[in-house]
């Protein structure tokens, strides 16, 4: 169902359920995931993920229902049933009642292509038979997926808001590999954009071929600080932490949060931007929805301007509470996850760099860096330490030039203070979907960061 | 109804000539998940989820559609989705899949509850946490938040398969546990949770479980704990004899043995995401993974273990084997195509997280046994000069599990078989055969626990499983250590 569709089966819903005050929001995805490994399709899916989430509030009393049943008489009484736990639940300190008909909303961003829509099983298996012959002709072991992903959004209030949206991703990732699973040398490539037609599988296959080349007979490099140059993949990985740990309104009222009590104040470095900007318009790099699941139409938000705090991410209630507005950031719950709030477009801003080529002739000896694995960022949140891994690409660096594959690194260090001492980035941002989220996408350049401090190595093999 | 249209669904992939093998699987859940924050309610969810997954094996190779309409007309154009699947796939297939046949499955299996959650009022349930947020706040400015939480989930599985398989399972799920944040003038900023980290509190139980934890019963000693870590000192950096309590062992065996013994990373299907495993098939029996002291089992039959179930996604009956025995590498948790690529028999471990996902390999109950070091305090007592780590804070592990880097909430130093001083921001990290190698003493039977993971992720698209892991505490030599702020 197509999100009018579901807009109007929302209002239905809410009249007939009779509640006062209530709120449901509806989502239909329909994802068509081909997943291959060892050369092989393995795992070829069609995947229905409807979902509807209902609050319903008796005063400032407030309880939520999540259901996968969209059906008409499973809908209504979802919602009856939330008004009954309602009168059971405390008061919600300043809960400022569900988005009303008043609120402002914008222009909805075109983010739906049909060609990504329809595509089928066969069109999935067509476009990727020459990756696999690709890998597999340069003698690799290849994995990854085409995903291609139709998002249908809808959500209505009994104060009169409403807001629909249709929107797609197709989404692409490969390796090529020197084993299958014993790790080696490997290589990544990776696209995501809202039209399957976009996406440039041979470039990324090629690029995952040769990445995987350059990275045989590693050395074995000691801990230490070295200067590195990060792909956007590798940037957007230690993004995702800090997004979890630093922009939301609840971490920053508990005081874990690194911006807590530091708006205003210098908490990066000079040049280093970073936006939450859901409404890019910008095909490449725009994803998901243009309102929250309350509704709030979202908002550019520049949380770090010249590398000082400017502001946090707020949904309604917390808005009310600390005495802000809300910067249209509430999330669903999903993957067992309570929603929360949070970014799903955080955006790190572009530099003047050329390209990479650029960023490593400045390097005289330190580390290129195409993607990390296994990042945390809960080491100590207050500054932003962050610990995790190089993998599918780590290459040392000498005289301005990528020199001999190095084994994967850990390193351990503060993104906000390796950001400070970041002193260039290029022109050119990417996309890189977020791990949690089929609709959201982090954005970044690639960067130069001097002294990045790696505590460890790994072996490449027990013994 | 939807009875009779699961048995219609298989019914017609039956007749289908390029049909190997299917299975129909229906999940019903619902669940509750409450949190209580600072004295005012944060989440107070109900969750409803229903449908039905069906994968379908071709000629060649597989197809996987779901449904969340459960009418038969639904269930049909379901079936032949999946298989139209894969037949689409079979065109860039080279060889076709390797599937054994398991003999059918029949049967019923049950979460034994002594107190059915769904029994208890809501209000009881937000009372229940209400008290200990109030509790873990009051007295000391410097106590900045604190939040308590539990989760329910009732999951009514029934699965069909083409060779005869009908089994129906009722698991009931639940987490609870609670933490307080502290912070000082000087912004430094202190966790303490109980009974360990939020995500691996889970157990396959009833209220009693709750009962038995007695949250406020707690209260005093985290705070004290969280108090004292603001002005307690950095752990030092150095190389240090390691005590693990009970939880951060359990998260131990999660990361370095439960996954990198998972098959499936093993062959390299698990490649996006999740990565590979540094445990190939040919170390199996040679590969000392571990000290002799180190014995891991795949136990899908532990009472009350998160981990525990009747029957997998693929029929096979749980079943106990272990993975490390005497510290070596024994076998692996695996499914039937991924155990027959090695002329095995499936461990019985292959499960999807909803109706709408595939199955894959998930860990059972993967547990440490029971060594002969006595309690924890006894193994403090026995230990001249170390650390003792409690409770996991960050989490960080390679492609293949073999470099790792955990931080734990809170650390004591040992001296002289005592614990002196308290340590702030304690990490450690190693390379995880030469880790498990250094383990020299594991505590006794009393002081194994089974504790439950409920978010483990793994999957293209990420699913999100419950495991357990049994484990008493224990000590490791020479170990990297130092501090994360």
């Amino acid at each position: 169902m197509k999100a009018e569709g579901l807009l109007a089966l929302s209002r239905e819903i809410l009249r007939a359920a009779g509640e006062a005050e209530a709120e449901l929001y509806l989502r239909v995805a329909e994802r068509g995931c081909a997943r291959f490994a060892i050369g092989e399709l393995g795992q070829h899916m069609q995947l229905a993920e409807p979902q509807a989430v209902v609050r319903v509030a008796r005063g400032s009393r407030v309880a939520e229902t999540v259901t996968s049943r969209l059906d008409r008489d499973a809908l209504v009484d979802a919602v009856r049933a939330t008004g009954r736990a309602a009168m059971l639940v405390p008061e919600v300190e300043a809960f400022p009642g569900f988005t009303r008909a008043d609120e402002p909303a914008g222009a909805s961003p075109d983010r739906y292509v049909a060609a990504t829509a329809r595509a089928t099983p066969e069109e999935r298996v067509e476009r990727l038979a020459p990756v696999l012959d690709a890998i597999r002709d340069a003698g690799l072991v290849s994995a990854g997926m085409l995903e291609t992903t139709s998002v249908s959004q809808a959500m209505a209030t009994t104060g009169g808001c409403a807001r629909s949206h249709d929107a797609t991703v197709a989404n692409f990732r490969v390796w090529a590999l020197a084993t299958p699973g014993a790790g080696g040398p490997a290589g990544y490539g990776g696209q995501v954009h809202g039209d399957v037609g976009a996406l440039r599988l041979a470039e990324e296959t090629e690029r995952a071929i040769r990445v995987c080349r350059m990275s045989r007979e590693p050395a074995s490099l000691e801990a230490g600080s070295y200067d590195v140059v990060m792909e956007p993949e590798a940037v957007t990985e230690l993004l995702e932490w800090l997004a979890a740990i630093a922009f939301a309104a609840p971490e920053v009222e508990q005081g874990t949060s690194p911006m807590a009590g530091r708006l205003g104040e210098r908490v990066t470095g000079e040049g280093v931007d970073l936006v939450e900007d859901p409404l890019c318009d910008d095909p490449a790099l725009g994803f998901g929805a243009p309102f929250d699941r309350e509704g709030t139409w979202k908002q550019r938000v520049p949380l770090v301007e010249n590398g000082v705090a400017r502001a946090i991410l707020y949904d309604r209630t917390y808005a009310a509470r600390m005495a802000a507005t809300s910067t249209g950031s509430a999330q669903l719950p999903s993957l067992g996850s309570a929603g929360g709030v949070g970014p799903t477009s955080l955006m790190l801003g572009a530099g003047t760099a050329g390209g990479v080529d650029d960023l490593l002739a400045g390097v005289q000896r330190g580390l290129y860096v195409c993607r990390l694995h296994y990042v945390n960022g809960l080491l100590d949140p207050r500054r932003a330490v962050m610990t995790g891994l190089t993998r599918d690409g780590c290459f040392l660096v000498e005289n301005g030039k990528i020199g001999r594959a190095v084994g994967n690194m850990r390193f351990t260090d503060s993104l906000l203070e390796g950001l400070a001492r970041c002193d260039g980035m290029t022109r050119e941002r990417k996309a890189v979907p977020t791990w949690w989220s089929d609709s959201g996408a982090f954005v970044s350049p690639a960067v130069r960061i001097r002294g990045w401090r790696f505590n460890g190595k790994s072996q490449e093999a027990v013994g | 109804m939807t009875d009779a249209s699961l048995h219609a669904a298989l019914a017609w992939l039956r007749k289908q000539p390029d049909v190997r093998y299917a299975e129909v699987r229906l999940v019903d859940e619902g669940g509750e998940r409450l949190r209580v924050r600072d004295g005012r309610p944060e989440q107070v969810t109900a969750e409803a989820s229903r449908g039905v997954g069906i994968r379908v094996l071709g000629a060649k190779t597989w197809g996987f559609a779901c449904s969340a309409d459960t009418s038969e007309g639904a269930l049909l154009a379901t079936a032949s989705r999946a298989l139209a699947i894969a037949r689409a796939s079979a065109a860039v297939a080279r060889k076709p899949v390797v599937f054994p046949e398991q003999a059918a499955s029949l049967g019923i299996y049950e979460t034994p509850l002594a107190v059915d959650p769904f029994t208890i009022s809501l209000e009881t349930k937000l009372a229940a946490l209400d008290a200990p947020v109030h509790a873990l706040r009051s007295g000391d400015a410097r106590l900045k938040s604190a939040e308590a939480w539990m989760d329910w989930t009732r999951q009514k599985k029934r699965l069909l398969t083409t060779e005869g398989t009908d089994v129906t399972q009722t698991f009931t799920f639940g987490a609870c546990g609670m933490n307080v944040f502290a912070s000082s003038a000087d912004g430094t900023s202190q966790r303490r949770s109980y009974p360990t980290w939020q995500g691996g509190d889970g157990f396959q139980a009833g209220w009693e479980r709750v009962t038995a934890l007695d949250l406020p019963g707690h209260v005093d000693r985290v705070k004290d704990e969280v108090l004292a870590l603001l002005t307690a000192p950095l752990c030092p950096a150095g190389t240090r004899t390691l005590l693990l309590e009970s939880s951060q062992v359990a998260l131990q065996i999660h990361e370095s043995c439960g996954h990198p013994t998972e098959l499936d990373r093993a062959l390299g299907t698990e490649i996006s995401l999740a990565g590979g495993s540094f445990m190939q098939p040919g170390m199996l029996g040679k590969l000392q993974y571990g000290s002799p002291l180190v014995t891991i089992v795949a136990d899908a039959t532990s009472a009350g273990g998160n981990g525990t179930f009747g029957w997998d996604d693929e029929g096979v009956p749980a079943g106990k084997r272990a993975l490390i025995e005497r510290g070596l590498f024994v076998d692996y948790l695996s499914s039937r195509e991924t155990a027959a690529a090695l002329g095995r028999a499936s461990t019985g471990t292959m499960r999807a997280d909803a109706w709408n996902r595939t199955p894959i390999i998930r860990m059972v109950n993967v547990s440490l046994e029971a060594g002969a070091a006595g309690t924890l305090e006894d193994l403090v007592a026995a230990t001249d000069d170390g650390l003792l780590v409690a409770t996991d804070k960050s989490w960080s592990i390679d492609d293949i599990r073999l470099n790792f880097q955990f931080s734990c909430e809170i650390a004591w130093e040992i001296k002289r078989g005592k614990r002196t001083r308290l340590l702030r921001d304690p990490f450690y990290t190693g390379i995880t055969p030469r880790f498990w190698g250094s383990c020299d003493a594991i505590c006794d039977e009393r002081d194994w626990r089974l504790w439950g993971i409920t978010s483990c992720g793994k999957g293209d698209p990420m699913q999100v499983m419950h495991v357990g892991h049994g484990a008493s505490a224990a000590r490791f030599r020479d170990v990297t250590v130092g501090s994360a702020s």
